[in-house]
């Protein structure tokens, strides 16, 4: 077995429970918030981003939701709501959602929904030693790939792999179940695979 | 296990949320199929790809979200401030720090930090605090309606030493029947002394209600050179205009052009109808009157 995939022990990026930020903003602790935002922002920001594929939208979405954010923690919901809450999934999730609205306001292409490309076996996809210059070429190339993939692979991308969520939280930000998602995160990342190949990079990569 | 159910488990394998027995059959079946084995060695590259394409946010949303706040201390008193990149947001007098930070999320919905007070902010709520009046203030008015603003942006316009009444204010506002709408405005404004809501009164004499205490109106009007007690003189005998008899015009009484009219040639009016009827002109200073 020549890929880190089997080995099994690959840690999942998990939230350090240094402290249970929703509660601290919702005591109003000082700079509790600004750590919320320090920690959040960038992450929301790429999910907004994945599904937007707009930075201006992206970090209005990211902005109105750390607004709401704020204002359902320390308003909203009691102490004892914000001690059990799932931050990070929440967040996510509001973020989900402001971007899905603002992206159907803009009326776009409709794009296929992921159940009808098939999930047949991947072919080959082999690779030397890249390169500076080309692995920022493949970078680039990669970049184009996403955008060219419905919202729904696009989202799951950025979930399992950028933020490395597990698929708990996955199932608590998108909705469904684990083993749904299981097969929608293979299937969105081989659409990736497949959006490469067809510019021609599948052997660069 | 079917190559297809093994490969959508194998992502899960990797970080252990596969239970014991699945994680087993998928084992089994990877360690006798190169195939998938083979498949999962280029989603592998593919996955680690593209954790590189993430983008940090073009700027911090910290700003629109989180202001900053600190304490000053001027003519003996000392008042918590609230600022943002913008400029002043909320001023009070008393309370503790944690009382003016929630105060300041029920209002304006933002958190607050402490961060030093630039110095120019800083100046214009000690000049407010003393009585000296600010030119120009720099205020960043959240959360309120057009209405509110318009008032408030005349508030800031009334000069130091004068003093209006509400339905004054209602009427340069574009809405002269509003004068208890005016009144709640003043009641409720956020940046007192900067935004100088104590320089207005009732039509009907004395110092009207404050935030703080009628007597901290009356005190601080007498720092900035309005003469009370001559105000509650004037407002007992009804008087609510002086004109001059040189000129022609008349002015509502603290108006800095009606102060200077000699003993002589001052004439009291109890309303603007009156002193038109008789030749006066109004005041293009102080506005008594709807043009």
């Amino acid at each position: 077995m020549k890929n880190s995939w089997t080995g099994g022990e690959a840690a999942l990026a998990a939230e350090a429970p240094v402290e249970n930020l929703a509660v601290a903003v919702h005591r109003r602790e000082n700079g509790a918030f600004e750590r919320l935002i320090d920690r959040f922002e960038a992450p929301l920001f790429g999910y907004a981003h994945g599904i937007l594929q707009n930075a201006f939208d992206a970090q209005e979405v990211v902005q109105d939701a750390m607004m709401r954010a704020h204002r359902a923690l320390t308003r909203q919901y009691d102490e004892a709501r914000c001690a059990s809450l799932a931050l990070r999934p929440w967040l996510f999730k509001t973020v989900r959602n402001l971007s899905l609205n603002r992206r159907r306001s803009k009326t776009r292409a409709l794009e296929e929904p992921l159940g009808s490309f098939d999930d047949g076996r991947l072919g080959p996809f082999t690779s030397g030693q890249p390169s500076d210059l080309e692995r920022r070429e493949e970078t680039e190339m990669l970049r184009r790939a996403m955008a060219l993939l419905p919202v729904e692979a696009r989202e799951l991308i950025v979930l399992r792999f950028m933020e490395e969520m597990s698929y708990a939280e996955i199932a608590r930000t998108v909705g469904g179940s684990e083993a749904s998602l299981r097969g929608k995160v293979f299937r969105s990342l081989k659409l990736l695979r497949d959006a490469l190949e067809k510019r021609g990079v599948a052997h660069a990569m | 296990m079917q190559c297809r159910s093994v490969l959508t488990r194998v992502d899960a394998l990797r970080t252990g949320e596969l239970q014991p027995d699945e994680a087993g059959e998928v084992r089994d079946h990877l360690r006798t199929c190169p195939s998938c084995d083979e498949s999962l060695g280029d989603l592998d590259q593919l996955a680690h790809a593209v954790k590189g394409l993430a983008q940090p946010p073009p700027r911090s949303c910290r700003d629109a979200i989180c202001d900053r706040f600190d304490s000053v201390e001027a003519a003996g008193q000392r008042v918590w401030v609230a600022f943002s990149s913008r400029g002043l947001t909320m001023i009070h007098a008393g309370g503790s720090a944690e009382e003016f930070r929630a105060r300041y999320a029920g209002h304006a919905g933002r958190e607050l930090d402490h961060e030093h007070l630039p110095e120019r902010l800083r100046r214009q709520v000690a000049a407010a605090l003393s009585g000296e009046g600010v030119d120009d203030p720099q205020l960043d008015f959240v959360e309120v309606t057009d209405f509110e603003r318009k008032v408030l942006e005349i508030l800031t316009r009334i000069p130091r030493g004068e003093v209006r009444t509400y339905s004054w204010v209602a009427r340069q506002a574009g809405r002269p029947a509003a004068t208890r709408a005016v009144g709640n405005i003043c009641a409720r404004n956020v940046l007192p002394f900067v935004v100088p809501c104590h320089r207005v009164v009732p039509t009907t004499g004395g110092v009207g209600n404050y935030a703080f205490g009628a007597p901290v109106k009356r005190d601080l009007l007498e720092r900035e050179g309005v003469p009370v007690e001559e105000l509650d003189e004037l407002a007992r005998h009804g008087v609510r205009f002086i004109a001059s008899t040189t000129t022609k015009i008349f002015c509502v009484p603290t108006c800095r052009d009606a102060r200077r009219i000699r003993d002589e040639n001052r004439v009291p009016f109890r309303d603007a109808e009156e002193a038109l009827k008789k030749g006066f002109r109004a005041c293009r200073r102080c506005l008594p009157a709807a043009a």
